[in-house]
């Protein structure tokens, strides 16, 4: 902290007392930062408590799945119902359904992010519960 | 009936019936545990901030932690700007709480265990998200069924899976709820069955019916962490949702 060649003792005074201010400041931040890092980590407990059941995980993505698949069905069967196209709408629209449950499965899970996060322009939103390490 | 794991489920009407028009609007068992439930919340709730004391006693603790969870919940999730979601999101996560832990007393009727319940809540929630999301961005809104950068070609497609991903919200939401609560009380109430039926043996059914006792405390057990987890689930998921009204692809 000791800038060389200066001699005079009081200016060799504040810079040391300055240094030292600046030391301190140092320490302040850091443990400032460690409070915070420490208080996020409690602030979500919800990560960790999940994280104990991969029952809740899978049944989600389970449920994520099958309801995709349903509802893919249900607007085909619609479909055909409107525009009397029996078989067709059901298969176009299953298969549609099958992947948008994919894509439900993918979210929650994680691997996909959701719609305004590929855009870059949003904060992504967080889902708290379900990032835990899985392979 | 003591062996037929589906008979909890059963709606039994409480007083003579009574029908408006065509449809039955008794007061069944499932509308007594509603009412319990809440009433159950609002004492608690009541109870526990009568005080207001600055060191929190217990059940103020009880209070302080409930709100504070999910409180934290809903501003992880949607920021400051989902305060205003904060009742609703309590709410929710109070009802559906208190509803499937009432439900693991004996002889109690599980209120979240009849699709008709969950896929109400559910169904609102959703409905809600739509209602928000235009009133705040009016069409604009619907470009969240319209991901940017996406080649002309197969963005009808993407926007038809999209469209089907939105619809499947409300029923993955109100299936998961029903179905753990449904699964789990049938599958507690199948190994308690086993218990008794077993013991009706002689000595040898009775040393046997251990392994099923043991398993019929373990799953009740798991069924209080289900019950608080899907709970949990439900209100984050709710959040979540309200996410994309707040904030839908620009």
């Amino acid at each position: 902290m000791k800038k060389p060649g200066k001699g005079s003792t009081p200016e060799d005074r504040t810079l040391k007392e300055l240094g030292d201010l600046s030391e301190r400041l140092k320490d302040l931040s850091g443990r400032i930062a460690a409070e915070k890092s420490e208080r996020a980590e409690s602030q979500k407990p919800p990560a960790s408590l999940s994280g104990a059941t991969s029952y809740a995980k899978g049944y989600r993505l389970a449920s994520e799945f099958v309801a995709g698949t349903l509802v893919g069905g249900l607007f085909g069967y619609g479909f055909d119902w409107l525009f009397g196209t029996l078989p067709f709408g059901l298969i176009v629209f299953l298969l549609l359904g099958f992947g948008a449950g994919i894509l439900n499965m993918a979210r929650a899970a994680n691997r996909v992010p959701p719609a305004q996060e590929r855009l870059g322009s949003n904060p992504p939103p967080k889902a708290a519960y379900d990032d835990e390490e899985e392979d | 009936m003591a062996n037929d794991p589906i008979h909890q489920f059963q709606i039994q009407d409480l007083t003579a019936p009574v029908s408006i028009g065509g449809y039955e609007i008794s007061f069944t068992n499932s509308a007594l545990f509603m009412g319990v439930a809440v009433a159950t919340i609002t004492g608690i709730l009541i109870m526990a901030t009568a005080k207001g004391s600055l060191v929190p006693g217990r059940l103020q603790s009880v209070g302080e932690v409930w709100y504070e969870f999910v409180h934290n919940m809903v501003r992880q999730v949607l920021g400051h700007e989902g305060k205003k979601f904060f009742p609703l999101v309590f709410s929710l996560f109070s009802f559906v709480l208190v509803a499937n832990m009432l439900g693991m007393f004996p002889y109690f009727f599980t209120v979240t265990s009849h699709v008709v319940v969950t896929a109400a809540l559910a169904v609102f929630v959703v409905g809600l998200v739509v209602v928000v999301g235009i009133a705040k961005h009016g069409l604009g809104w619907f470009k969240l069924f319209v991901p940017h950068g996406v080649p002309l070609a197969i963005l009808p497609f993407i926007s038809l899976i999209e469209i089907i991903s939105f619809f499947s919200r409300p029923i993955s939401l109100g299936l998961r709820l029903f179905g753990n609560m449904l699964a789990g009380h049938i599958v507690l109430k199948v190994f308690a069955g086993f218990v008794v039926s077993l013991g009706a043996l002689g000595l040898g059914g009775i040393i046997g019916a251990a392994a099923p006792l043991a398993m019929a405390v373990a799953l009740t057990a798991l069924e209080f962490l289900v019950a608080f987890l899907q709970a949990f689930v439900f209100a984050i998921l709710t959040c979540v949702y309200l996410n994309d009204a707040l904030h839908p692809g620009h």
